[in-house]
């Protein structure tokens, strides 16, 4: 019923908060790989530890719950391109959009994105990821990973990434061969096709609301 | 040597099948857009202003079937990097799968997701909680082993000898030294992957497209050309010879399914939270990740 494709059950966060074993590689998973370990130094802080049974704990692990996602929010945001991320996911329908619009699906998609890989990050446990190689052409590279999950299946992950300055933003990421980026398209202009757009940024809204 | 001329017969008969549907699938389909109510698309009902669209964008929806399977050998090579021109592509050139059975495929994909909650995720869960997930894992590496055939097969019908030596040492090697297949030595010891190949996979590197979608009740997502290799791969799964009740097959089969869960709960759900539209999103990750594995 589950198919192994789903996601993997890693979305695309659990794949960054990883330990890098390559030694030699190149710019764009070096960017990568920064991130990833600003990542795991989050999660693996002691004082960030958010094990708190007690009753007299509790406030402070509330505390401490926001405050880690807060700083794994920033150390993700530094490194995903939401612009460009959801430039391609809107695709043709993104030059129609005003500048208002647009700032405001930005900042719905980006939180849409938010929830789930908070939510992977929380559930991380310990799976290795080993950097595979990367592909630079000009502006644009992939880096490949594969995450080893405990239960000894082998998930091959993707990352697109665009230089822009010095540095390199991942704009997409593909796990098993399944685009973030296009799956997000696909749904999003069925929904624009059918209810206009919309129809869209009220889907959007009410499902960044719920849990 | 029985699978093999059983299994080449077969394919021959189903390809003559999968090409008249996908020729049929080819054909202009009419579409109709749907209301959706609420946050659940269940009930559809035909609205006349959404039918007024269908006149002005009539090939948004529509989908290529075989053009995708057609990639050449170079632009796999390429096909990593963007060209930035992409944007400025229509979705029509994006590698959709048809979907004239979407309403149907709704129903079943609700009737899908009331299954895991309701049934198989609570069994599953209970049977994680009694046995180990080591022990789940051996479970699920036997079950993986003894499908040796169908992926050895696929292999030498895909013509990859070497993938058909792989899965071959790999039976050997995990039914002897990981003790009838409950461990994994071929690919801990030895660094031998599983060849994950099927018979959809095969009729997709032979040029076919698959056809459209289809949402199966219990087995999922699936297209035209998935399920007739579903079919023939069962044929040469040893359990189709080994067990000969077919509620005996039943309860293996919804074991296997169980054991399968048990060590993926989360994923159907991460899936869900994550999509505005969880079938689309689901036919769209399926009909991706299997253009994926046919490329591979």
């Amino acid at each position: 019923m589950a198919p192994k494709f789903f996601w993997a059950g890693t979305f695309f966060f659990v794949s960054i908060i990883a330990v890098s074993t390559l030694s030699q590689a190149g710019e764009p998973t070096e960017s990568i790989r920064k991130t990833a370990d600003r990542i795991i130094a989050i999660v693996s802080d002691p004082e960030l530890q958010t094990s708190g049974k007690d009753v007299d704990e509790k406030k402070s692990h509330k505390d401490k719950l926001k405050k880690r996602n807060r700083l794994v929010r920033e150390a993700v945001d530094e490194r995903f391109d939401w612009e460009e991320m959801s430039r391609r996911t809107l695709a043709r329908y993104w030059r129609d959009r005003t500048d208002d619009e647009k700032k405001e699906f930005i900042d719905l998609f980006g939180k849409l994105l938010e929830r789930t890989y908070l939510d992977q990050v929380e559930g991380y446990s310990g799976e290795k990821v080993l950097y595979v190689g990367e592909t630079v052409d000009g502006d644009y590279s992939v880096v490949r990973v594969k995450i080893i999950t405990k239960k000894e299946t082998e998930i091959p992950v993707k990352y697109r990434l665009k230089k822009k300055g010095n540095d390199w933003f991942v704009y997409d990421v593909i796990i098993e061969g399944v685009s973030l980026v296009n799956n997000y398209r696909t749904q999003f202009n069925t929904i624009i096709v059918r209810y206009k757009y919309k129809g869209l940024i009220k889907r959007l809204r009410a499902k960044v609301k719920t849990d | 040597m029985g699978f093999l001329n059983r299994m080449l017969l077969f394919s021959i008969c189903t390809l003559g099948i999968t090409a008249a549907l996908v020729s049929a699938a080819e054909m202009p389909i009419s579409h109709l857009y749907f209301q959706q109510e609420g946050e659940d698309f269940l009930v559809p009902d035909v609205a006349l202003h959404d039918l007024e669209e269908v006149v002005e964008k009539p090939n948004t929806n529509q989908s290529v079937p075989l053009k995708s399977c057609k990639k050449e050998v170079s632009e796999e090579a390429t096909g990593d990097l963007d060209d930035p021109l992409e944007l400025e592509m229509d979705m029509q050139d994006m590698d959709l799968i048809a979907d004239p059975l979407e309403p149907l495929n709704r129903v079943f994909f609700h009737f899908n997701d009331k299954l895991y909650f309701w049934f198989l995720k609570p069994i599953s869960t209970g049977y994680g909680k009694v046995v180990p997930e080591v022990l789940r894992v051996s479970i699920r590496n036997f079950f993986e082993n003894l499908s040796m055939p169908i992926r050895a097969v696929n292999c030498i019908l895909q013509g990859d000898i070497k993938g058909f030596g792989t899965e071959l040492s790999r039976f050997v090697v995990n039914s002897t030294l990981g003790v009838a297949g409950f461990g994994n030595p071929a690919k801990q010891l030895f660094g031998m992957d599983m060849q994950d190949e099927d018979l959809g996979q095969t009729f997709g590197l032979y040029g076919l497209g698959p056809a459209f979608y289809i949402n199966w009740p219990v087995l999922g997502p699936s297209s035209v050309r998935d399920t007739i290799g579903l079919v023939g791969d069962s044929f040469l799964s040893p359990m189709y010879y080994a067990v000969d009740a077919t509620k005996y097959k039943i309860a293996i089969k919804g074991y296997e399914m169980v054991n399968r869960t048990s060590l993926k709960i989360g994923d159907y759900e991460s899936l869900k939270k994550a999509a505005l539209d969880p079938y689309i999103s689901l036919r769209d990750a399926y009909h991706q990740h299997r253009q994926h594995k046919i490329k591979e």
